[in-house]
């Protein structure tokens, strides 16, 4: 079935079955791969992206859903890094393998979006993606500088 | 056994002209197209120019390593994997420090395990010692010396294209510096011959090359097409620089592949698209050994996308060390959702051996604890330890276990292989290239020569990737579709039954202790399953802590789980009993855990004593050992040594952790003090530090609350609703890491730090709510108190 979808600003044609998760629709057919596919049942977040600002776990998120919405993929924040939580990630050099980083980011625009002076305690509640390299320590340290960074530029 | 697959494409889908693929790469500017096949008409191509694979470059290199272009953009040919340690920087470092180029302008680039299997090492590598420490001045020389081969390091051009025992800087500092000092020599050498100078009137730094005596410089780059050409006429003539006069290693670098993975722009195996490529799910026998009786193709045929399935008989052990796997079903379709949710539907008749369907943990558990009650096959017998015991004033004795762990790294296993009959191509992140080379040859029967591996970054390693059988998977699914790239991608679930296991182990220590609480003798068994991870002595529960009379002996069981290195390899299970029954020893005979384990190192005379009594010191000072601590709050102390034992490399480190435990038995590891070894000197600092926090995770990960069980002769936990890994509301709020210098090289950082969270969160527990508990997680249990 053919239908639209708006990703980063952009609508894109895509024929899918509607019951396919938005994961694959983006990575396979609007060719975005920088979100991730890790677990497959929304416990990891390695494929978190925004549906009108919301994160979802785009694994387990019908594409179907996401038709009339807009949708954000990491690489909607910037293409060149520039995003201050792009900025604040490498000034802490948060990523080791970083697979899950690209979830991560998302997870935590969207936490700084609704709470833009988090607390480590916010942090830690907000936050709830997969890390096994364990990035977790400098994660909570980017996060404050990101605010920081987001405040500087009044947003 | 019947199965019936096909291979009948339709629709005229499916085959990838080589022309076509190579028209589209070379349009592209040497940057590498990733096409998008659609199944609708509305096709696209994406070009990927951050991808990290090999290149052949139109600049000719000064040699292996290293490629410098008019501009002196310097590309550094990495021979081992990105998986998150910061290998890509760290070796490029180690090159760069000696070609004195601008760091600003280096871009890492996987090394051609191709050109790994044509072409020889250069001779002026071969002389290089693989273990630093037998350097005798720290550092530059002598460097050549009589050949010596060295153990596990290949004469082939890269050597060493492992990524494995935290050995990338131990095994491969010495030929990478030499590799950036001949390149540097000879660009030297290039421009003293076109000024007409001896080259020792010039000197280099950040790529520009300045004669003295005249205001004459030159860049790298302008050099770069003669210094290519022209030989070194003296390499053995090269020394490299010792700790003392490196300015770029040392010190903090940020890593290379950073900002790549802040945009989602970094290529892994699983970002691979290739024009024309169908994808691949799997599911093998959830029994180790087991394989397909059938399946009905004819119930999934009709659905979209999808063109055949096959049977993937049981991966050849000897491709893989051994590692005895599943057989499997794969289904391949245009998209991986398509061969996925068909895979789901496709009736599948397993051929499961029947003894092991009747395996599960407790019975395994079992046998492994029986065994224990006679000592097992001896590994060290020193003095006369029954007597000492039989003859001791107190004895204390504890029983400890560790589960079966996999490493659960968050890429699943994926590999994309075009196969043809002139060439194997294969993009994939692998920490051991060299074997997946070999894989390819007997797999398609085509010369390692004819293989090509495409190195991608690995979304987390944690013990060799390649040790599970995704690409011999996707090899054998390739061959049986020459000429279209298949993109192989397991589910979570599957990636669980494609790794390997850490093995699970018991282990029973018994003490005899004098009046004064010191330890007269003590016995070590152990039990485990057979060739876990290679010889035993991976599970030797050594001990450094000194007593007269000391046997260790251990037993091993034939279990079917394939197990293998994962991070921390036995030394994250033996340090657990050691250190965990140290605190034991020291309650028992009412002494400070941290004196009494200074005392007992000082009494020994191993050639690592002082550096583990610094360690203590260190560490000890820096959590204020010893000062009040609110209720429910407890420290334990831990020492970690690698090489301790032998004059050599070693790694040394001692760390204080600091655990609160509410009534209600909410438990959270509250700070980690960590006072660690440089040896005479890190190469990257920063990464060091990142490893370290990130192994206080994995081993509190380890402590609190991961095991696989087996049930049915199945691995149980499959996916992170069951096996569960600690979010960032577990992390510890405080991590302080101090280095002291040390004269010896680093055994290695990657893997074997932070094992004490296991012992130290074990003591804690202990202390603050009375239990003793010994076997591994602890969240199993009710932690309240009071």
């Amino acid at each position: 079935m053919a239908f639209d979808l708006e990703v980063n600003g952009t609508s894109f044609s895509v024929d899918a079955d509607p019951q396919t998760p938005l994961l694959w629709v983006i990575r396979d057919q609007v060719g975005l791969t920088g979100t991730k596919f890790s677990c497959g049942i929304a416990q990891c977040g390695a494929c978190t992206v925004h549906v009108d600002g919301q994160p979802i776990r785009s694994c387990s998120f019908p594409a179907s859903a996401a038709v009339g919405r807009s949708i954000t993929t990491i690489e909607g924040l910037s293409a060149d890094g520039s995003h201050p939580v792009q900025l604040a990630w490498k000034e802490f050099d948060v990523p080791q393998c970083g697979y899950c980083q690209s979830g991560m980011i998302m997870s935590a625009m969207a936490l700084l979006d609704k709470n833009p002076d988090p607390t480590d305690a916010d942090i830690d509640a907000g936050i709830t993606n997969i890390c096994r390299c364990s990035t977790y320590h400098r994660v909570r340290k980017a996060v404050h500088r990101a605010a920081e960074l987001l405040k500087g530029q009044g947003a | 056994m019947s199965h019936s697959s096909s291979r009948t494409r339709r629709n005229g889908a499916g085959d990838l002209d080589r022309r076509e693929f190579l028209a589209a790469s070379a349009a592209a500017g040497g940057a590498f197209v990733l096409g998008f096949w659609l199944p609708s008409k509305s096709a696209q191509a994406a070009i990927v120019a951050g991808a990290p694979w090999y290149e052949e470059t139109g600049t000719p290199e000064v040699n292996a390593w290293i490629v410098i272009e008019p501009d002196d953009t310097v590309t550094v040919r990495i021979a081992q994997t990105e998986l998150g340690q910061g290998v890509w920087t760290s070796n490029a470092m180690m090159v760069c420090e000696e070609l004195q180029c601008d760091w600003n302008k280096v871009r890492p680039q996987y090394a051609s395990a191709n050109r790994d299997a044509r072409e020889s090492a250069p001779e002026w590598t071969l002389n290089v010692m693989g273990e630093g420490a037998y350097d005798p001045a720290g550092g530059g020389e002598p460097l050549f010396r009589d050949r010596e081969p060295v153990r596990g390091i290949p004469d082939s051009l890269y050597r060493r294209m492992r990524t494995n025992e935290a050995s990338s800087v131990r095994d491969g500092r010495y030929y990478l510096q030499l590799a950036g000092a001949e390149a540097r020599e000879r660009l030297l050498l290039a421009a003293a011959a076109e000024w007409d100078v001896p080259a020792t009137e010039l000197s280099a730094k950040d790529s520009v090359i300045s004669h003295r005596g005249s205001d004459r410089t030159t860049t790298y780059g302008a050099v770069a097409h003669l210094a290519a050409e022209t030989p070194h006429p003296d390499p053995d003539a090269i020394r490299i620089k010792p700790p003392g006069e490196w300015t770029l290693m040392g010190r903090e670098q940020k890593n290379l592949d950073v900002p790549a993975k802040v945009t989602g722009a970094a290529v892994y195996g699983i970002d691979v698209r290739m024009p024309g490529m169908k994808w691949a799910a799997v599911r093998a026998c959830p029994v180790y050994g087991g394989d397909v009786e059938s399946f009905d193709f004819d119930a999934i045929r009709d659905r979209p996308g999808v063109r055949s399935a096959h049977h993937l008989p049981i991966p050849d052990p000897s491709l893989l060390r051994g590692r005895e796997f599943s057989g499997a079903v794969a289904v391949v379709a245009d998209t991986w959702y398509q061969a996925k949710t068909a895979l789901d539907d496709l009736p599948i008749a397993w051929d499961i051996p029947g003894d092991r369907a009747a395996l599960n943990t407790a019975g395994m558990h079992g046998t492994l604890l029986s065994a224990l009650s006679q000592p097992g096959r001896v590994r060290v017998d020193e003095g006369d330890v029954d007597s000492a015991i039989a003859g001791a004033n107190r004895v204390v004795e504890a029983t400890y276990s560790t589960p079966y762990l996999p490493r659960a790294r968050m890429e699943p296993g994926n590999a994309t292989v075009l196969v043809t009959d002139e060439r194997v191509d294969i993009w994939i992140g692998d920490q051991s290239p060299q074997e997946t080379r070999r894989s390819a040859s007997r797999i398609t029967g085509l010369a390692e020569q004819d293989v090509f591996i495409h190195l991608c970054h690995l979304g987390g390693g944690f013990g060799r990737n390649g040790n599970g059988p995704q690409a011999e998977q996707a090899l054998m699914i390739a061959n049986a579709n020459r000429g279209t790239p298949i993109h192989l991608l397991w589910t979570r679930e599957e990636d669980f039954i494609g790794t390997t296991y850490r093995a699970m182990g018991v282990a029973r220590l018994r003490a005899g202790l004098d009046a004064e609480g010191w330890p007269v003798g003590l016995e070590v068994r152990t039990a485990m399953q057979e060739d876990g991870f290679g010889p035993t002595s991976s599970f030797d529960v050594a001990s450094r802590y000194f007593t007269p009379n000391y046997r260790f002996s251990n037993h091993t069981a034939d279990f079917h789980i394939p197990c293998g290195t994962r991070r921390g390899v036995g030394q994250a299970a033996h340090e657990f009993y050691r250190e965990s029954f140290m605190n034991e020893l020291a309650h028992a005979a009412g002494k400070d855990p941290y004196l009494y384990r200074r005392e007992l190192i000082a009494r020994t005379d191993l050639p690592h004593r002082d550096d583990m009594i610094k360690a203590l010191d260190l560490v000890a000072e820096m959590a204020d050992w010893g000062s009040p601590l609110p209720q429910g709050t407890a420290r334990a102390i831990a020492l970690e040594e690698k090489g301790a034992e032998a004059r050599g490399t070693a790694t040394i480190s001692a760390m204080i952790h600091t655990v609160s435990i509410s009534r209600e038995g909410v438990l959270r590891l509250e700070r980690v003090d960590v006072a660690l070894d440089q040896g005479f000197s890190l190469i990257n600092p920063l990464s060091v530090k990142k490893q370290i926090e990130g192994q206080i995770v994995w081993f509190y990960n380890d402590a609190m609350h991961q095991a696989n069980t087996v049930l049915g002769g199945r691995i149980v936990e499959n996916n992170f609703h069951r096996f569960s890994v600690s979010r960032l509301a577990e992390d510890p709020p405080e991590i302080n890491i101090q280095f002291f210098e040390t004269e010896h090289w680093m055994r290695g950082m990657g893997h074997d730090r932070a094992t004490s969270v296991q012992s130290g969160i074990g003591d804690a527990i202990f202390q603050i709510t009375g239990k003793r508990l010994r076997d591994l997680p602890f969240s199993q249990n009710d932690l309240s108190w009071g």
